[in-house]
């Protein structure tokens, strides 16, 4: 049972894949957040064909990398979305260059939306996923929107700021704002994770 | 709030929300170097920012790709096995 409830915690698990686990480890690994991690990966490429592809470069890096990861930088969650956010960054920039400039036709009433389902497969919503929705309602829709430019579309204010006909200073407030305002629900955020 | 302080945490946000410039990333490594408290606002400012990223709806995967990524790990452990003992059985 001891044995069974340390196999859980991210942080041991991931230490078990770090001393080349790819059993049960990886499989408990892959459990509690491939799903979280195809969400992420949809939401920044739109495409289900193109997330489960990188899905698989996702974890297969995070194996890789187990053995730098330290609990003291960071949690084993945004460890996951970092390594997810840059793989899925990477991916968009390429279509970028085999496309051309995609951004251009955005708007701030396309800033990412936390609630609600979606066409897709969903796996049966947790309290955590109920908690952190609910935390950033108190976003407002423009500092939703400049994050969501920044972080899961990976622009620069300057760009943020042609994209949404902004001011960069405007557009530096706003992030500015919107992290103020989520750090604020941290202690709720921090509950909500561990639920 | 100080000016200086305003600046640090602007910096601070603009990285944690990727939007930093590569002068802004320059800036802000210098404040870290002279001020270590503001290491907890950057952490802070990530831990919310992938919070949020891990709040969308969750996406139930393919049975297949478990197996993908285990293929994957193997043909990589078999390529480090292998190189190992190419190292080992040299003369």
């Amino acid at each position: 049972m001891i044995a069974e409830q340390q196999a859980r915690d991210p942080v041991d698990i991931v230490a078990a894949m770090a001393a080349g686990d790819s059993g049960p480890a990886l499989n408990a690994f892959y459990e509690q957040y491939a799903s979280m991690v195809l969400a992420l990966l949809m939401k920044m490429l739109g495409s289900r064909a193109e997330a489960e592809e990188i899905l698989q470069d996702v974890f297969v890096e995070l194996w890789r990398r187990a053995p730098q990861y330290d609990s003291g930088r960071g949690s084993v969650v945004a460890w996951v979305i970092t390594v997810a956010r840059c793989r899925a960054l990477d991916a968009l920039r390429a279509r970028s260059r085999r496309h051309g400039d995609r951004q251009s036709e955005y708007s701030e009433g396309d800033a990412l939306v936390t609630e609600g389902g979606r066409p897709d497969v969903l796996v049966s919503s947790t309290r955590w996923h109920q908690a952190l929705r609910q935390a950033f309602q108190r976003l407002s829709a423009e500092q939703r929107a400049v994050l969501e430019l920044s972080y899961f579309q990976g622009m620069s204010h300057g760009q943020i700021a042609d994209t949404l006909g902004l001011p960069v200073g405007t557009v530096k407030s706003r992030i500015l704002a919107g992290m103020r305002s989520m750090r604020t629900m941290l202690p709720v955020i921090h509950r909500a994770m561990k639920a | 709030m100080s000016e200086e302080k305003e600046r640090a945490e602007l910096l601070a946000a603009l990285y944690a929300a990727g939007a930093a410039s590569e002068e802004d990333e320059r800036e802000l490594a210098a404040l870290l170097e002279a001020d270590p408290g503001l290491k907890q606002v950057v952490q802070d400012f990530e831990d919310s920012i992938a919070a949020l990223a891990s709040s969308f709806e969750p996406l139930e995967t393919s049975p297949k790709t478990l197996g993908k990524i285990k293929k994957q790990i193997a043909q990589e452990k078999g390529g480090v096995v292998a190189r190992l003992r190419a190292w080992f059985s040299k003369d």
